[in-house]
């Protein structure tokens, strides 16, 4: 496609139009008297693509304003390129509006997709590879409508396409499905949500396991996953790149990722002789998608484990979520035969009297009461009393982030079932955990 | 194109007794995790320099993978100019991320459950692969979205689930029938009316633990989800979409030119498919000697 000459463009706009310096395009003004030409009693539907580039703010706040000015030439290079068929004209710092004459509305969000396709492309900016996105809106002209009254639909409709979390077009007047917000990314949390791109397209991503030992026998309760995300042979550690990746949405591709992943390697122990129960955590965007039962079947027609061999962990706070879809999703599970355990438990609101309405069989008391021990009695109290309740209701308690001794000798004490920390065993890779087991199990 | 006994077996027993065979064929047959030489072409991948020679020996080690990522860098819808000799002239035409996908699209047949009555089913995928990676280099010479690549990963991926289906669930057959013949519900509602999941949740999950990117990955677990692709631009990604329209048209050539499988696909997505691509009833009776001369091309089955 060939980009188009610029004093031809500019000969198509009714005189008076002043030209935007840094895009050299028309402006909002000059955009308006276009409409007002092109759209009314009489004339071909006149389609308005309101084009506002995601998180713009936010990379011209994180590089500053010669990159985002940067950002904003390619940008409309790249409109130019991929929206021959209309005329652009700038409206704000990081808005366009794209005027296509004689257009329906097949053709209008054929070309809006092709718009936001060609702005999706990687970019780099400094050292920093960027995914840039933009939200658009469409509204098409109707007769009687005035330009302001049909841009102004243009440019709520850009703001509901936005609020679906960017990268998308919406028509002026659709419904939107209500619940998301739209993102809000710094600087160092759009390096990250490139990471696990790459991360999920290059084999990045690897699962960690970490025993759990039984208090009474010493055995081996179980394992649980935990993701690691290594590009460039650097670990990213899951601090930095959950809370991106729950930002993003892509928390449910990790998740189901893991799932799979963990399925596989239980699959693959009960093979070897050697049944072991590998704990999985879950998200909230899992466990309140419609499809999440599909998704854990789907992983044990992949894998051949029995959905006994897999836990499912999730937060005190999630299983409070009395909605609908998570109660729904909850009892599937265990229909299917997986076990659920509370995590975190200790760190979210819930008052211990719901614990008897929760369909958990284990309770993973939360590292915060166990870091203090042995010294800190307020936290040895509240374990206890935890711990007990627990039992009582016929669950299992198992203490997270056990890292000495003393802290186990205290957890032991105060009646836990079972331990899991650095103190007896760290995370392994599936290798290093299959050669663990065979040496517990060497006579 | 579901169906894999040949169109809708009028003996309700004998299918019977061929989905019990078939059964205890496959459940001999385990699912393999992620093929190693896929994690090994990943790891070097994840190299700031990787070593192409060493991909190429890994490759080497098997000669029809080899042999395919041959065939596959050379195929005409690549639009290629030269022709590559030597694996490792077919890397350096590919690069790393296609190299990966195309291994993953030739170990897919070997690696999933395989017997007598799938072979029908794998050629057909392998066709409609070929015929969207064919498609998509046609309209992608105006559109310049989708990659020929991409597309015909797609197509050999999208219905992966079936076989797996198929080994997991008794009475997959007969949901396949039904699914095939129900014009109103999505394929994958019948499926999930009658099983814990669905062929394209299955797909979606094996994509993605092939390192498939998100756009395919997508697109396979909503390639049977006409609501959601009717609904336009609000939904998927755009390059999903495109996936999901470029290999229903190839499906609906290959039914035209060669009268087998008749589904109900085409009824429920056909008219947004077109509108996908562009195409209306004109262009879409121009393609189909066009696909039938392409197909020609193609080696024998």
């Amino acid at each position: 496609m060939k980009k188009p000459q610029s004093d031809k463009s500019q000969a198509a706009w009714p005189q008076g139009g002043r030209v935007d310096a840094l895009a050299g395009l028309p402006d909002r003004g000059a955009c308006v008297r276009a409409v007002a030409e092109q759209a009314g009693p009489g004339r071909r539907p006149l389609a308005v693509l309101w084009l506002n580039i995601d998180r713009f703010k936010q990379i011209n706040d994180s590089f500053g304003h010669l990159a985002g000015d940067g950002l904003l030439a390619e940008i409309v290079h790249r409109l130019e390129r991929a929206g021959t068929r209309g005329r652009l004209a700038r409206m704000g710092a990081d808005e366009f509006v794209l005027l296509v004459p004689d257009c329906g509305p097949g053709r209008a969000e054929a070309l809006a997709r092709d718009l936001l396709d060609a702005i999706g492309q990687p970019l780099e900016i400094g050292s920093l590879r960027l995914r840039p996105s933009a939200s658009i809106g469409i509204a098409l002209s109707s007769p009687a409508e005035g330009p302001h009254a049909l841009l102004e639909r243009a440019d709520r409709a850009m703001l509901d396409a936005k609020h679906l979390g960017g990268g998308q077009c919406v028509f002026a007047g659709e419904v939107l499905p209500s619940g998301r917000s739209g993102k809000h990314l710094a600087r160092e949390e759009l390096a990250v949500e490139e990471v696990l791109h790459r991360a999920l397209e290059t084999g990045g991503l690897s699962l960690d396991y970490q025993p759990i030992l039984r208090v009474a026998d010493a055995g081996l309760e179980g394992v649980e996953a935990l993701m690691r995300c290594r590009v460039d042979g650097a670990l990213v550690p899951p601090a930095r790149f959950i809370p991106v990746a729950e930002k993003t949405g892509l928390i449910v591709r990790l998740g189901e990722w893991s799932l799979l992943t963990a399925t596989r390697f239980a699959s693959r122990l009960i093979a070897q002789g050697r049944p072991v129960r590998v704990a999985v955590n879950v998200s909230r965007a899992q466990l309140t998608a419609p499809k999440f039962s599909q998704a854990l079947h789907a992983a044990l027609a992949c894998s051949d484990a029995p959905a006994g061999a897999i836990e499912l962990e999730i937060t005190e706070s999630l299983f409070m979520d009395r909605s609908e879809v998570v109660q729904h999703n909850l009892h599937a599970a265990l229909e299917a035969g997986f076990s659920l355990a509370i995590d975190d438990f200790g760190t979210g609101y819930s008052c211990l009297a719901v614990l008897k309405d929760l369909p958990a069989g284990k309770l993973k008391l939360d590292r915060a009461f166990v870091s203090g021990l042995p010294e800190d009695r307020r936290s040895y109290s509240v374990a206890r009393a935890v711990v007990r309740l627990a039992l009582d209701l016929g669950m299992s308690v198992v203490a997270e982030g056990v890292e000495t001794a003393a802290q186990h000798e205290a957890l032991c004490e105060a009646g836990v079932t079972a331990i899991q920390g650095f103190h007896l065993a760290r995370p392994m890779a599936e290798a290093a955990l299959e050669a663990w087991l065979i040496a517990r199990s060497a006579p | 194109m579901k169906d894999i006994t040949a169109a809708n077996d009028p003996h309700p027993d004998a299918a019977a007794i061929l989905d019990a065979r078939l059964a205890s064929i496959l459940r001999e047959i385990g699912i393999p995790p992620r093929p190693s030489i896929l994690e090994q072409i990943a790891r070097e991948a994840r190299r700031e320099e990787p070593d192409f020679h060493h991909i190429a020996s890994l490759i080497g080690r098997d000669v029809g993978i080899a042999a395919g990522l041959l065939k596959t860098a050379n195929s005409p819808y690549f639009g290629y100019r030269q022709k590559a000799h030597t694996v490792q002239e077919a890397l350096i035409m590919l690069g790393l991320t296609v190299t990966a996908r195309t291994v993953a699209g030739l170990i897919l047949r070997k690696v999933l459950p395989s017997g007598p009555h799938l072979e029908r089913f794998w050629d057909t995928s392998d066709r409609i692969a070929q015929l969207s990676g064919w498609l998509a280099q046609r309209h992608g010479a105006e559109a310049q979205r989708v990659r020929p690549e991409d597309a015909h990963t797609f197509g050999l991926f999208r219905d992966c689930g079936i076989p797996i289906m198929m080994r997991k669930h008794e009475g997959y057959h007969a949901t396949l029938a039904e699914a095939n013949r129900d014009a109103a519900r999505a394929f994958t509602e019948v499926e999930e009316a009658r099983h814990p999941t669905s062929h394209a949740m299955i797909g979606c999950l094996m994509a993605q633990s092939w390192w498939l990117p998100e756009t395919i990955a997508l697109a396979i677990r909503h390639h049977h989800d006409h609501v959601l692709f009717a609904a336009g631009a609000g939904g998927l990604p755009a390059a999903s979409r495109e996936l999901i329209a470029l290999a229903q048209l190839a499906e609906y050539l290959l039914q035209q030119l060669t009268g087998l499988c008749q589904t109900r696909e085409w009824d429920k997505m056909g008219a947004a498919c077109l509108g996908c691509l562009g195409l209306d009833a004109d262009g879409l009776a121009a393609l189909l000697p066009q696909a039938r001369a392409f197909l020609d091309t193609l080696e024998p089955l």
